[in-house]
Protein backbone atom coordinates (compact mmCIF):
# COMPACT_ATOMS: atom_id res chain seq x y z
CA UNK A 1 0.00 0.00 0.00
CA UNK A 2 1.50 3.27 -1.07
CA UNK A 3 0.24 6.77 -0.60
CA UNK A 4 1.45 10.19 -1.59
CA UNK A 5 -0.59 13.01 -0.20
CA UNK A 6 -0.13 16.71 0.25
CA UNK A 7 -2.52 19.11 1.87
CA UNK A 8 -1.33 21.97 4.06
CA UNK A 9 1.17 19.41 5.22
CA UNK A 10 -1.35 17.45 7.28
CA UNK A 11 0.15 14.54 5.44
CA UNK A 12 3.28 15.34 3.52
CA UNK A 13 4.58 13.07 0.77
CA UNK A 14 3.74 9.96 2.70
CA UNK A 15 4.59 6.61 1.24
CA UNK A 16 4.84 3.31 3.01
CA UNK A 17 3.72 -0.29 2.83
CA UNK A 18 1.97 -2.46 5.33
CA UNK A 19 2.44 -6.20 5.05
CA UNK A 20 -0.35 -8.73 5.17
CA UNK A 21 -0.93 -10.17 8.62
CA UNK A 22 1.23 -7.75 10.54
CA UNK A 23 0.33 -5.41 13.36
CA UNK A 24 1.60 -2.08 12.17
CA UNK A 25 1.64 0.69 14.75
CA UNK A 26 1.66 4.31 13.65
CA UNK A 27 3.31 6.17 16.50
CA UNK A 28 3.31 9.93 16.79
CA UNK A 29 2.27 12.85 18.95
CA UNK A 30 -0.97 14.71 18.34
CA UNK A 31 -0.88 16.62 15.09
CA UNK A 32 1.62 14.25 13.55
CA UNK A 33 -0.93 13.09 10.99
CA UNK A 34 -1.33 9.58 12.31
CA UNK A 35 -5.13 9.65 12.57
CA UNK A 36 -5.38 11.35 9.17
CA UNK A 37 -3.30 8.53 7.73
CA UNK A 38 -5.61 5.95 9.24
CA UNK A 39 -8.72 7.68 7.89
CA UNK A 40 -7.19 7.80 4.43
CA UNK A 41 -7.09 4.02 4.42
CA UNK A 42 -10.86 3.51 4.74
CA UNK A 43 -11.58 6.65 2.72
CA UNK A 44 -13.14 8.65 5.52
CA UNK A 45 -10.94 11.25 3.85
CA UNK A 46 -9.59 11.16 0.34
CA UNK A 47 -6.04 12.25 -0.50
CA UNK A 48 -5.48 15.31 -2.66
CA UNK A 49 -2.60 13.58 -4.31
CA UNK A 50 -1.63 9.98 -4.52
CA UNK A 51 -3.61 6.90 -3.67
CA UNK A 52 -4.05 4.08 -1.22
CA UNK A 53 -3.67 0.60 -2.63
CA UNK A 54 -5.22 -2.47 -1.05
CA UNK A 55 -3.73 -5.65 -2.51
CA UNK A 56 -2.56 -3.41 -5.38
CA UNK A 57 -6.10 -2.16 -6.11
CA UNK A 58 -6.55 1.61 -5.94
CA UNK A 59 -9.17 2.28 -3.24
CA UNK A 60 -10.42 5.27 -5.23
CA UNK A 61 -11.94 2.87 -7.72
CA UNK A 62 -13.92 1.11 -4.98
CA UNK A 63 -17.29 2.08 -3.52
CA UNK A 64 -16.40 3.65 -0.14
CA UNK A 65 -19.31 1.99 1.68
CA UNK A 66 -18.43 -1.48 0.38
CA UNK A 67 -14.76 -0.83 1.14
CA UNK A 68 -15.49 0.18 4.73
CA UNK A 69 -17.61 -2.89 5.36
CA UNK A 70 -14.50 -4.94 4.63
CA UNK A 71 -12.33 -2.88 6.98
CA UNK A 72 -12.89 -3.00 10.72
CA UNK A 73 -12.74 0.39 12.42
CA UNK A 74 -12.31 1.07 16.15
CA UNK A 75 -11.82 4.52 17.65
CA UNK A 76 -10.97 5.85 21.08
CA UNK A 77 -14.47 7.21 21.74
CA UNK A 78 -15.73 3.70 20.87
CA UNK A 79 -18.91 5.15 19.35
CA UNK A 80 -21.36 2.44 20.40
CA UNK A 81 -24.88 3.50 19.44
CA UNK A 82 -26.50 4.28 22.81
CA UNK A 83 -30.03 3.45 21.66
CA UNK A 84 -29.12 -0.05 20.52
CA UNK A 85 -28.39 -3.17 22.55
CA UNK A 86 -24.98 -4.81 22.33
CA UNK A 87 -26.46 -7.32 19.89
CA UNK A 88 -27.99 -4.64 17.67
CA UNK A 89 -24.76 -2.65 17.70
CA UNK A 90 -22.77 -5.64 16.52
CA UNK A 91 -25.47 -6.93 14.19
CA UNK A 92 -26.34 -3.69 12.40
CA UNK A 93 -24.19 -4.15 9.31
CA UNK A 94 -24.99 -7.88 8.95
CA UNK A 95 -28.67 -6.93 9.09
CA UNK A 96 -28.21 -4.33 6.37
CA UNK A 97 -26.38 -7.00 4.41
CA UNK A 98 -29.53 -9.12 4.83
CA UNK A 99 -28.03 -11.94 6.86
CA UNK A 100 -30.45 -14.47 8.33
CA UNK A 101 -31.55 -13.62 11.87
CA UNK A 102 -30.11 -16.90 13.12
CA UNK A 103 -26.72 -16.24 11.53
CA UNK A 104 -26.60 -12.80 13.12
CA UNK A 105 -27.34 -14.24 16.58
CA UNK A 106 -24.67 -16.90 16.18
CA UNK A 107 -22.07 -14.40 14.97
CA UNK A 108 -22.85 -11.99 17.81
CA UNK A 109 -22.49 -14.75 20.40
CA UNK A 110 -19.27 -15.99 18.81
CA UNK A 111 -17.73 -12.51 18.85
CA UNK A 112 -18.85 -11.74 22.41
CA UNK A 113 -17.21 -14.97 23.53
CA UNK A 114 -14.05 -14.01 21.66
CA UNK A 115 -13.80 -10.68 23.51
CA UNK A 116 -14.48 -12.39 26.85
CA UNK A 117 -18.02 -11.12 27.42
CA UNK A 118 -20.43 -13.99 28.21
CA UNK A 119 -23.18 -13.60 25.56
CA UNK A 120 -26.01 -14.52 27.94
CA UNK A 121 -25.08 -11.66 30.24
CA UNK A 122 -24.27 -9.02 27.68
CA UNK A 123 -26.33 -9.63 24.54
CA UNK A 124 -29.26 -7.41 25.48
CA UNK A 125 -27.47 -4.76 27.50
CA UNK A 126 -27.29 -1.15 26.41
CA UNK A 127 -23.93 0.61 26.13
CA UNK A 128 -24.58 2.77 29.21
CA UNK A 129 -24.87 -0.43 31.26
CA UNK A 130 -21.29 -1.40 30.40
CA UNK A 131 -17.97 -0.32 31.87
CA UNK A 132 -15.42 1.46 29.68
CA UNK A 133 -13.44 -1.72 29.14
CA UNK A 134 -16.55 -3.72 28.27
CA UNK A 135 -17.65 -1.02 25.84
CA UNK A 136 -14.31 -1.15 24.04
CA UNK A 137 -14.58 -4.94 23.83
CA UNK A 138 -17.99 -4.59 22.21
CA UNK A 139 -16.47 -1.98 19.90
CA UNK A 140 -13.85 -4.51 18.86
CA UNK A 141 -16.47 -7.23 18.38
CA UNK A 142 -18.50 -4.86 16.20
CA UNK A 143 -15.47 -4.09 14.06
CA UNK A 144 -14.87 -7.80 13.53
CA UNK A 145 -18.42 -8.75 12.57
CA UNK A 146 -17.91 -8.76 8.79
CA UNK A 147 -14.70 -10.72 9.31
CA UNK A 148 -12.63 -7.99 7.68
CA UNK A 149 -9.08 -8.87 6.60
CA UNK A 150 -7.95 -5.41 7.71
CA UNK A 151 -8.58 -3.72 11.03
CA UNK A 152 -7.97 -0.02 11.73
CA UNK A 153 -7.67 1.06 15.36
CA UNK A 154 -7.31 4.66 16.46
CA UNK A 155 -6.03 4.80 20.05
CA UNK A 156 -8.64 2.26 21.13
CA UNK A 157 -7.27 1.98 24.66
CA UNK A 158 -6.45 5.67 25.05
CA UNK A 159 -9.36 6.54 27.31
CA UNK A 160 -8.94 3.64 29.72
CA UNK A 161 -7.11 3.71 33.03
CA UNK A 162 -3.55 2.32 32.91
CA UNK A 163 -4.31 -0.98 34.63
CA UNK A 164 -7.28 -1.76 32.40
CA UNK A 165 -5.32 -0.62 29.36
CA UNK A 166 -2.58 -3.14 30.09
CA UNK A 167 -5.14 -5.93 30.56
CA UNK A 168 -6.90 -5.08 27.30
CA UNK A 169 -3.61 -4.85 25.43
CA UNK A 170 -2.74 -8.37 26.54
CA UNK A 171 -6.20 -9.68 25.70
CA UNK A 172 -6.00 -7.94 22.36
CA UNK A 173 -2.68 -9.62 21.61
CA UNK A 174 -4.13 -13.06 22.28
CA UNK A 175 -7.23 -12.25 20.19
CA UNK A 176 -4.94 -11.04 17.44
CA UNK A 177 -3.07 -14.34 17.41
CA UNK A 178 -6.37 -16.19 16.96
CA UNK A 179 -7.53 -13.97 14.10
CA UNK A 180 -4.68 -13.60 11.63
CA UNK A 181 -5.61 -10.13 10.44
CA UNK A 182 -3.69 -7.16 9.19
CA UNK A 183 -4.00 -4.45 11.82
CA UNK A 184 -3.08 -0.78 11.60
CA UNK A 185 -2.97 0.65 15.09
CA UNK A 186 -2.56 4.35 15.86
CA UNK A 187 -1.20 5.46 19.22
CA UNK A 188 0.90 8.13 20.90
CA UNK A 189 1.85 5.73 23.69
CA UNK A 190 5.37 4.37 23.17
CA UNK A 191 4.92 1.53 25.67
CA UNK A 192 1.77 0.44 23.91
CA UNK A 193 3.48 0.47 20.54
CA UNK A 194 6.36 -1.63 21.86
CA UNK A 195 4.04 -4.17 23.44
CA UNK A 196 1.81 -4.62 20.42
CA UNK A 197 3.75 -3.87 17.28
CA UNK A 198 5.33 -6.14 14.74
CA UNK A 199 6.59 -2.97 13.10
CA UNK A 200 6.29 0.66 14.13
CA UNK A 201 6.12 3.65 11.84
CA UNK A 202 7.13 6.88 13.58
CA UNK A 203 5.27 9.92 12.26
CA UNK A 204 6.04 13.56 12.83
CA UNK A 205 4.76 16.64 11.05
CA UNK A 206 2.87 14.62 8.47
CA UNK A 207 5.90 12.58 7.50
CA UNK A 208 6.88 9.01 8.17
CA UNK A 209 10.32 9.37 9.78
CA UNK A 210 11.25 5.75 10.21
CA UNK A 211 9.69 2.32 10.02
CA UNK A 212 11.12 -0.62 11.89
CA UNK A 213 10.75 -3.20 14.61
CA UNK A 214 10.76 -1.87 18.18
CA UNK A 215 14.40 -2.83 18.68
CA UNK A 216 15.49 -1.31 15.37
CA UNK A 217 13.93 1.98 16.38
CA UNK A 218 15.42 1.78 19.84
CA UNK A 219 18.93 0.81 18.83
CA UNK A 220 19.22 2.42 15.42
CA UNK A 221 17.01 5.55 15.37
CA UNK A 222 17.53 7.24 12.02
CA UNK A 223 17.58 10.75 13.45
CA UNK A 224 17.23 12.94 16.54
CA UNK A 225 13.46 13.25 16.36
CA UNK A 226 12.88 9.51 16.18
CA UNK A 227 15.28 8.99 19.02
CA UNK A 228 13.42 11.59 21.06
CA UNK A 229 9.95 10.18 20.29
CA UNK A 230 11.05 6.63 21.03
CA UNK A 231 12.93 7.69 24.14
CA UNK A 232 16.09 6.02 22.91
CA UNK A 233 18.21 7.87 25.47
CA UNK A 234 16.50 5.86 28.14
CA UNK A 235 16.66 2.35 26.80
CA UNK A 236 16.52 0.77 30.24
CA UNK A 237 12.82 1.51 30.33
CA UNK A 238 12.52 -0.78 27.38
CA UNK A 239 13.60 -3.96 29.16
CA UNK A 240 9.92 -4.56 29.93
CA UNK A 241 8.99 -4.65 26.24
CA UNK A 242 12.12 -5.83 24.51
CA UNK A 243 11.95 -9.51 23.73
CA UNK A 244 14.64 -12.11 23.56
CA UNK A 245 14.70 -11.95 19.77
CA UNK A 246 15.44 -8.21 19.91
CA UNK A 247 18.61 -8.51 21.97
CA UNK A 248 19.99 -11.93 21.14
CA UNK A 249 23.17 -12.55 19.24
CA UNK A 250 22.22 -14.75 16.28
CA UNK A 251 23.93 -18.10 16.43
CA UNK A 252 26.33 -19.08 13.69
CA UNK A 253 25.30 -22.55 12.52
CA UNK A 254 28.90 -23.75 12.78
CA UNK A 255 28.78 -23.16 16.53
CA UNK A 256 25.83 -25.49 16.98
CA UNK A 257 26.27 -29.20 17.56
CA UNK A 258 23.17 -31.34 17.32
CA UNK A 259 24.61 -34.78 16.59
CA UNK A 260 26.22 -37.36 18.79
CA UNK A 261 29.93 -36.88 18.10
CA UNK A 262 32.96 -37.36 20.33
CA UNK A 263 34.94 -34.69 22.12
CA UNK A 264 37.84 -35.22 19.78
CA UNK A 265 35.74 -34.63 16.69
CA UNK A 266 34.30 -31.54 18.29
CA UNK A 267 37.75 -30.17 19.04
CA UNK A 268 38.84 -30.70 15.45
CA UNK A 269 35.72 -29.03 14.18
CA UNK A 270 36.12 -26.05 16.46
CA UNK A 271 39.71 -25.56 15.50
CA UNK A 272 38.93 -25.77 11.81
CA UNK A 273 36.09 -23.25 12.20
CA UNK A 274 38.24 -21.06 14.45
CA UNK A 275 35.69 -20.92 17.24
CA UNK A 276 36.43 -21.28 20.92
CA UNK A 277 32.98 -21.99 22.26
CA UNK A 278 30.00 -23.94 21.01
CA UNK A 279 26.42 -24.77 21.83
CA UNK A 280 25.35 -28.37 22.22
CA UNK A 281 21.71 -29.19 21.63
CA UNK A 282 20.90 -32.39 23.47
CA UNK A 283 17.13 -32.01 23.29
CA UNK A 284 14.66 -29.16 22.85
CA UNK A 285 14.94 -28.21 26.49
CA UNK A 286 18.42 -29.42 27.32
CA UNK A 287 20.98 -27.16 25.73
CA UNK A 288 24.54 -26.70 26.94
CA UNK A 289 27.59 -24.68 26.16
CA UNK A 290 31.21 -25.80 26.15
CA UNK A 291 34.45 -23.98 25.49
CA UNK A 292 37.49 -25.28 23.61
CA UNK A 293 39.63 -25.08 26.73
CA UNK A 294 37.20 -27.20 28.68
CA UNK A 295 37.22 -29.78 25.92
CA UNK A 296 40.99 -29.82 25.74
CA UNK A 297 41.11 -30.40 29.49
CA UNK A 298 38.71 -33.30 29.19
CA UNK A 299 40.63 -36.50 29.86
CA UNK A 300 38.42 -38.95 27.98
CA UNK A 301 38.53 -37.50 24.47
CA UNK A 302 36.37 -40.33 23.11
CA UNK A 303 33.49 -39.38 25.36
CA UNK A 304 30.27 -38.31 23.62
CA UNK A 305 29.87 -34.57 23.42
CA UNK A 306 26.30 -35.02 24.66
CA UNK A 307 27.61 -36.07 28.05
CA UNK A 308 29.43 -32.86 28.87
CA UNK A 309 28.90 -29.09 28.83
CA UNK A 310 27.35 -26.47 31.10
CA UNK A 311 23.58 -26.47 30.94
CA UNK A 312 22.09 -23.16 29.80
CA UNK A 313 18.83 -21.46 30.59
CA UNK A 314 16.44 -21.72 27.64
CA UNK A 315 14.04 -18.94 26.65
CA UNK A 316 11.49 -18.51 23.90
CA UNK A 317 12.04 -15.77 21.34
CA UNK A 318 9.13 -13.71 22.69
CA UNK A 319 10.14 -13.84 26.35
CA UNK A 320 10.79 -10.37 27.66
CA UNK A 321 14.25 -9.13 28.47
CA UNK A 322 13.26 -8.34 32.04
CA UNK A 323 12.18 -11.94 32.68
CA UNK A 324 15.43 -13.25 31.18
CA UNK A 325 17.56 -10.92 33.28
CA UNK A 326 15.79 -11.75 36.52
CA UNK A 327 16.06 -15.49 35.91
CA UNK A 328 19.73 -15.25 35.00
CA UNK A 329 20.30 -13.20 38.10
CA UNK A 330 18.63 -15.74 40.37
CA UNK A 331 20.57 -18.63 38.79
CA UNK A 332 23.75 -16.58 38.86
CA UNK A 333 24.56 -17.05 35.20
CA UNK A 334 25.45 -14.65 32.44
CA UNK A 335 24.23 -16.43 29.35
CA UNK A 336 21.02 -17.90 27.99
CA UNK A 337 19.97 -19.55 24.78
CA UNK A 338 16.92 -18.62 22.72
CA UNK A 339 14.99 -21.30 20.90
CA UNK A 340 11.90 -21.14 18.76
CA UNK A 341 10.00 -24.30 17.82
CA UNK A 342 13.01 -26.46 18.53
CA UNK A 343 15.47 -24.33 16.56
CA UNK A 344 18.30 -22.64 18.39
CA UNK A 345 18.15 -19.03 17.21
CA UNK A 346 20.81 -17.31 19.24
CA UNK A 347 22.21 -16.53 22.62
CA UNK A 348 21.73 -13.68 25.05
CA UNK A 349 24.74 -12.49 27.01
CA UNK A 350 24.10 -10.12 29.86
CA UNK A 351 27.23 -8.16 29.05
CA UNK A 352 26.32 -7.49 25.46
CA UNK A 353 22.73 -6.65 26.43
CA UNK A 354 23.98 -4.06 28.89
CA UNK A 355 26.35 -2.62 26.31
CA UNK A 356 23.40 -2.24 23.95
CA UNK A 357 21.20 -0.53 26.50
CA UNK A 358 23.74 2.00 27.72
CA UNK B 1 -78.22 25.66 25.84
CA UNK B 2 -75.94 24.73 23.04
CA UNK B 3 -76.90 22.22 20.45
CA UNK B 4 -74.74 19.16 20.93
CA UNK B 5 -74.52 18.04 17.31
CA UNK B 6 -73.17 21.31 15.83
CA UNK B 7 -70.64 21.40 18.68
CA UNK B 8 -69.40 17.90 17.92
CA UNK B 9 -69.19 18.94 14.31
CA UNK B 10 -67.08 21.97 15.28
CA UNK B 11 -64.77 19.84 17.44
CA UNK B 12 -64.28 17.40 14.57
CA UNK B 13 -63.59 20.24 12.17
CA UNK B 14 -61.13 21.74 14.64
CA UNK B 15 -59.24 18.48 15.08
CA UNK B 16 -59.12 18.07 11.31
CA UNK B 17 -57.59 21.53 11.00
CA UNK B 18 -54.96 20.82 13.65
CA UNK B 19 -53.93 17.34 12.56
CA UNK B 20 -53.98 18.03 8.83
CA UNK B 21 -51.74 21.02 9.42
CA UNK B 22 -49.40 18.98 11.64
CA UNK B 23 -49.21 16.20 9.06
CA UNK B 24 -48.40 18.70 6.32
CA UNK B 25 -45.94 20.42 8.67
CA UNK B 26 -44.10 17.16 9.44
CA UNK B 27 -43.91 16.13 5.80
CA UNK B 28 -42.52 19.52 4.82
CA UNK B 29 -40.17 19.77 7.79
CA UNK B 30 -38.55 16.35 7.47
CA UNK B 31 -36.89 16.83 4.07
CA UNK B 32 -35.98 20.42 4.96
CA UNK B 33 -34.33 19.30 8.20
CA UNK B 34 -32.47 16.39 6.59
CA UNK B 35 -31.25 18.56 3.70
CA UNK B 36 -30.15 21.19 6.20
CA UNK B 37 -28.03 18.59 8.01
CA UNK B 38 -26.06 17.80 4.86
CA UNK B 39 -25.96 21.16 3.06
CA UNK B 40 -24.77 24.23 4.95
CA UNK B 41 -26.37 26.59 2.45
CA UNK B 42 -29.80 24.99 2.79
CA UNK B 43 -29.55 25.09 6.56
CA UNK B 44 -28.64 28.78 6.41
CA UNK B 45 -31.63 29.69 4.21
CA UNK B 46 -34.05 27.48 6.14
CA UNK B 47 -32.98 28.72 9.55
CA UNK B 48 -33.10 32.39 8.47
CA UNK B 49 -36.61 32.11 7.05
CA UNK B 50 -37.77 30.12 10.05
CA UNK B 51 -36.43 32.60 12.56
CA UNK B 52 -38.22 35.37 10.70
CA UNK B 53 -41.46 33.41 10.51
CA UNK B 54 -41.32 32.77 14.23
CA UNK B 55 -41.45 36.47 14.98
CA UNK B 56 -44.70 37.10 13.05
CA UNK B 57 -47.67 37.40 15.43
CA UNK B 58 -50.19 34.62 14.75
CA UNK B 59 -53.06 37.02 14.26
CA UNK B 60 -51.08 39.03 11.67
CA UNK B 61 -50.20 35.79 9.91
CA UNK B 62 -53.87 34.85 9.64
CA UNK B 63 -54.64 38.33 8.29
CA UNK B 64 -51.88 38.18 5.65
CA UNK B 65 -53.20 34.87 4.33
CA UNK B 66 -56.47 36.43 3.12
CA UNK B 67 -55.06 38.61 0.29
CA UNK B 68 -52.65 35.82 -0.65
CA UNK B 69 -54.79 32.70 -0.56
CA UNK B 70 -58.30 33.88 0.20
CA UNK B 71 -60.68 32.64 2.85
CA UNK B 72 -62.05 29.26 3.88
CA UNK B 73 -60.77 25.89 5.09
CA UNK B 74 -57.64 25.65 2.88
CA UNK B 75 -56.36 29.17 3.65
CA UNK B 76 -56.92 28.25 7.31
CA UNK B 77 -54.68 25.20 6.90
CA UNK B 78 -52.04 27.32 5.16
CA UNK B 79 -52.02 29.78 8.04
CA UNK B 80 -51.75 27.04 10.66
CA UNK B 81 -48.93 25.25 8.81
CA UNK B 82 -46.96 28.46 8.39
CA UNK B 83 -47.47 29.41 12.00
CA UNK B 84 -46.69 26.04 13.55
CA UNK B 85 -44.00 24.51 11.34
CA UNK B 86 -41.15 26.44 12.96
CA UNK B 87 -40.59 24.30 16.07
CA UNK B 88 -40.85 21.10 14.04
CA UNK B 89 -38.13 22.10 11.56
CA UNK B 90 -35.94 23.73 14.14
CA UNK B 91 -36.01 20.90 16.66
CA UNK B 92 -35.71 18.26 13.98
CA UNK B 93 -32.70 20.03 12.47
CA UNK B 94 -31.00 20.56 15.80
CA UNK B 95 -31.75 16.99 16.89
CA UNK B 96 -30.37 15.50 13.67
CA UNK B 97 -27.39 17.81 13.37
CA UNK B 98 -26.14 17.63 16.94
CA UNK B 99 -25.50 13.89 17.00
CA UNK B 100 -22.23 12.99 18.71
CA UNK B 101 -19.48 13.21 16.07
CA UNK B 102 -17.90 9.99 17.31
CA UNK B 103 -21.12 8.11 16.47
CA UNK B 104 -21.25 9.56 12.97
CA UNK B 105 -17.59 8.72 12.53
CA UNK B 106 -17.93 5.09 13.60
CA UNK B 107 -21.15 4.78 11.63
CA UNK B 108 -19.38 5.92 8.50
CA UNK B 109 -16.30 3.91 9.33
CA UNK B 110 -18.27 0.68 9.68
CA UNK B 111 -19.86 1.24 6.28
CA UNK B 112 -23.19 2.98 6.77
CA UNK B 113 -24.35 5.33 4.01
CA UNK B 114 -25.31 8.90 4.93
CA UNK B 115 -28.99 8.02 4.75
CA UNK B 116 -28.51 4.87 6.82
CA UNK B 117 -26.80 7.03 9.43
CA UNK B 118 -29.86 9.28 9.47
CA UNK B 119 -32.19 6.30 9.70
CA UNK B 120 -30.35 4.22 12.29
CA UNK B 121 -28.33 6.75 14.27
CA UNK B 122 -29.33 10.39 13.88
CA UNK B 123 -33.11 9.95 13.81
CA UNK B 124 -33.60 7.64 16.81
CA UNK B 125 -31.25 9.78 18.88
CA UNK B 126 -33.15 12.91 17.85
CA UNK B 127 -36.56 11.57 18.97
CA UNK B 128 -36.63 13.54 22.24
CA UNK B 129 -35.86 16.81 20.45
CA UNK B 130 -38.25 16.04 17.59
CA UNK B 131 -41.12 15.19 19.88
CA UNK B 132 -40.53 18.24 22.04
CA UNK B 133 -40.85 20.26 18.83
CA UNK B 134 -43.98 18.37 17.78
CA UNK B 135 -45.69 18.99 21.11
CA UNK B 136 -44.90 22.68 21.00
CA UNK B 137 -46.00 22.89 17.37
CA UNK B 138 -49.28 21.10 18.15
CA UNK B 139 -50.10 23.62 20.88
CA UNK B 140 -49.41 26.51 18.51
CA UNK B 141 -51.45 24.85 15.75
CA UNK B 142 -54.37 24.48 18.15
CA UNK B 143 -54.09 28.18 19.03
CA UNK B 144 -53.99 29.37 15.44
CA UNK B 145 -56.81 26.98 14.51
CA UNK B 146 -59.05 28.99 16.88
CA UNK B 147 -57.99 32.24 15.19
CA UNK B 148 -58.48 31.03 11.62
CA UNK B 149 -62.22 30.81 12.26
CA UNK B 150 -62.15 34.49 11.48
CA UNK B 151 -61.17 33.74 7.88
CA UNK B 152 -63.78 31.05 7.58
CA UNK B 153 -61.92 27.85 8.39
CA UNK B 154 -64.61 26.73 10.80
CA UNK B 155 -63.80 24.77 13.95
CA UNK B 156 -64.11 25.69 17.61
CA UNK B 157 -63.00 29.25 16.91
CA UNK B 158 -66.27 29.87 15.13
CA UNK B 159 -68.26 28.76 18.15
CA UNK B 160 -66.19 31.04 20.37
CA UNK B 161 -66.48 34.06 18.06
CA UNK B 162 -70.24 33.55 17.67
CA UNK B 163 -70.61 33.23 21.42
CA UNK B 164 -68.61 36.40 21.99
CA UNK B 165 -70.53 38.32 19.32
CA UNK B 166 -73.90 37.37 20.78
CA UNK B 167 -72.83 37.75 24.43
CA UNK B 168 -73.69 34.09 24.89
CA UNK B 169 -71.38 32.96 27.73
CA UNK B 170 -72.53 29.33 27.45
CA UNK B 171 -71.75 29.20 23.76
CA UNK B 172 -68.40 30.92 24.25
CA UNK B 173 -67.41 28.42 26.92
CA UNK B 174 -68.67 25.46 24.89
CA UNK B 175 -66.12 26.48 22.27
CA UNK B 176 -63.33 27.51 24.60
CA UNK B 177 -63.35 24.54 26.99
CA UNK B 178 -62.97 21.84 24.27
CA UNK B 179 -60.18 23.94 22.72
CA UNK B 180 -58.36 23.95 26.06
CA UNK B 181 -58.95 20.22 26.56
CA UNK B 182 -57.61 19.53 23.07
CA UNK B 183 -54.48 21.53 23.84
CA UNK B 184 -53.88 19.49 26.99
CA UNK B 185 -54.50 16.13 25.34
CA UNK B 186 -52.25 16.90 22.35
CA UNK B 187 -49.25 16.88 24.66
CA UNK B 188 -50.34 13.54 26.05
CA UNK B 189 -50.93 12.02 22.62
CA UNK B 190 -47.42 12.86 21.46
CA UNK B 191 -45.85 11.62 24.70
CA UNK B 192 -47.55 8.26 24.19
CA UNK B 193 -46.49 8.16 20.52
CA UNK B 194 -42.89 8.87 21.50
CA UNK B 195 -42.87 6.06 24.05
CA UNK B 196 -44.35 3.64 21.51
CA UNK B 197 -41.71 4.56 18.95
CA UNK B 198 -38.84 4.24 21.41
CA UNK B 199 -39.86 0.82 22.64
CA UNK B 200 -39.93 -0.42 19.06
CA UNK B 201 -36.72 -2.05 17.87
CA UNK B 202 -34.56 0.28 15.84
CA UNK B 203 -34.67 -1.97 12.81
Amino acid sequence: MTKIYKESKAINDLSFEICKGELFVILGSSGSGKTTTLRLINRLIDPDEGAVYLNSNDTKTMDPVKLRRKIGYVIQQIGLFPHMTVKDNIGLIPRLEKWKEEDISNKVDELLTLVALPPDLFRYRYPNQLSGGQQQRVGLARALVMDPPLLLMDEPFGALDPLLRMQLQNEFLSIKRKLDKTIVFVTHDIEESFILADRIGVMHGGKMLQIGTPSELLFEPSNEIVSKIIGAENKFKAIRFLQAKDVMIPLDKSCLIESDISCKETINMMISHKIDSCIIKKSNSDIAQVSLIELLNEKDKAKSILAIGNKLNVFASNDTLSSIISLLKSSNESMAVIIDRGNVLGIVRINSVLMNLV
Amino acid sequence: MVALLPLLDAILQHLTLVFTSLAIGISLATPLAILSVFYKRVSYVVLTIINMAQSIPSFALVAIIVPLVGIGFVPGIVAIVLGSIVPIVKNMYVGLAKTDIALIDTGKGMGLTDLQIVRYVRLPLAYPAIFAGLKFSAVIANGIAVLTAIIGSGGLGRVIFEGLASFNINKTLSGAIPAILIALSLDMIFSIAEKKLKSKSVY
